[in-house]
């Protein structure tokens, strides 16, 4: 197995849906576009598609999730620093 | 009597700040999430040092995707480097995961193809972090609820494998592997005896819930957000009658938070369990003189 193409297309179809929904319906030709071998491709011909469903759906949450936390993070540090810079010229004035 | 010092600590996280200062004397450590700090403004910094001059501290990395063909960044591993060298931790440790491929963010821990190639992958990523560290990190095994595509070995030969290419030693996680040998059919303390008990250096117990699969099957999810599930304070217990070193034991909660003492208690469960697998131990050690 080639390795960073492997998990390059895993990475691909656990956060794609457009391209898992593809793989699904053609797991081989899709494997093929990506440039694995077909031994490869024959290893994702038997794919654990339930888990590939939850596992997909598992990952949506979690970037979800992030986005969240990132948005708090940011808002938090913006108002943080507004607040360092109105300090420091009232202290000035 | 038990020779071995081990060790039950908690998961920091802010929510459980005023818990975790008012019952410091029954913490023996606190875990820390190290990528939450790598960007993080330096008075935040500066209270992790506080907090690691008061309580024992390890770090706890969840993005640097070791276990791939892929090399991991440098500039990933010098900020751990960076945040060891500021908080001086007891030890820093990361997941045998990949996490990105191809350009993409997988947003999560995903378990790559268990075979030769990614053996060897994370085993080179584990030695390229030790030597960016300046200190070698504790792996943990994780939680899949897809039997990963193209594997060609066993989840315990892969694990067993990695660790005998590398010097780094495990964290064993054993709600991951509760929740896989009920998602993938195996037996968990069989799964146990396989890997080498001589490479448990530390442990996370957590909970999880089943969620329902499209064909009706149900899977086990760890999510860290429910009670420690009695198997696995079993698996503790077997977990310290396996391992011939002192163990330090880590309950994660991330969130759907109970009550302090409900955390405590599950810690004095899970001294309990190791209590029981020493004893058990001492036993075999007894009959083998």
């Amino acid at each position: 197995m080639s390795g960073r193409a492997f998990e390059a297309f895993l990475t691909r179809i656990y956060v794609d849906a457009a391209a898992c929904a593809r793989f699904r319906a053609n797991p081989r030709a899709e494997a093929r576009s990506a440039g694995l071998s077909e031994e490869e491709c024959t290893a994702l011909e038997n794919t654990d598609w339930v888990g590939l469903e939850m596992a997909a759906r598992s990952f949506a949450h979690k970037r979800g999730l992030k986005r969240k936390k990132h948005l708090r993070t940011s808002f938090r540090n913006t108002l943080r620093s507004l607040f360092a810079t109105f300090s420091a010229r009232f202290r000035r004035n | 009597m038990n020779k071995f010092t081990d060790r039950v600590g908690l998961g920091w996280r802010a929510d459980l700040a005023a818990g975790i200062f008012s019952n410091l004397d029954r913490i023996d450590l606190l875990e820390v999430i190290a990528d939450d700090f790598f960007n993080a403004p330096r008075r935040e910094v500066r209270a992790l040092q506080t907090l690691a001059s008061q309580v024992s501290v390890v770090l706890h990395g969840v993005g640097m995707g070791l276990a791939s063909s892929a090399p991991v960044e440098a500039k990933r591993l010098e900020k751990m480097g960076q945040l060891v060298e500021q908080v001086r931790p007891q030890f820093w440790s990361e997941h045998l995961a990949f996490v990105r491929g191809g350009g993409l963010e997988i947003g999560h821990l995903a378990a790559p193809p268990r075979t030769v190639d990614t053996v060897e992958g994370a085993a080179k990523n584990m030695s390229r972090a030790t030597a960016i560290v300046s200190s070698k990190p504790i792996m943990e095994n994780i939680a899949t609820l897809i039997d990963p595509p193209g594997s060609t070995l066993s989840e315990s030969a892969w694990i067993s494998g990695i660790l005998a290419s590398s010097d780094c030693d495990l964290l064993l996680d054993l709600h991951n592997v509760y929740a896989n040998s009920l998602n993938h059919g195996y037996d968990p303390k069989a799964f146990l005896r396989q890997i080498p008990a001589a490479r448990f250096r530390a442990i996370h117990i957590a909970g999880g819930k089943f969620i329902s699969a499209p064909d009706g099957s149900q899977r086990l999810l760890d999510d860290h957000l429910h009670d420690v599930p009695d198997p696995v304070f079993d698996l503790l217990e077997e977990a310290a009658a396996l391992s011939p070193n002192s163990l330090t034991v880590i309950l994660e909660r991330d969130g759907a938070y109970p009550s302090m003492d409900c955390l405590l208690a599950q810690m004095e469960l899970a001294r309990q369990a190791l209590a029981r697998g020493r004893a058990r131990r001492a036993v075999a050690e007894e009959v083998l003189v």
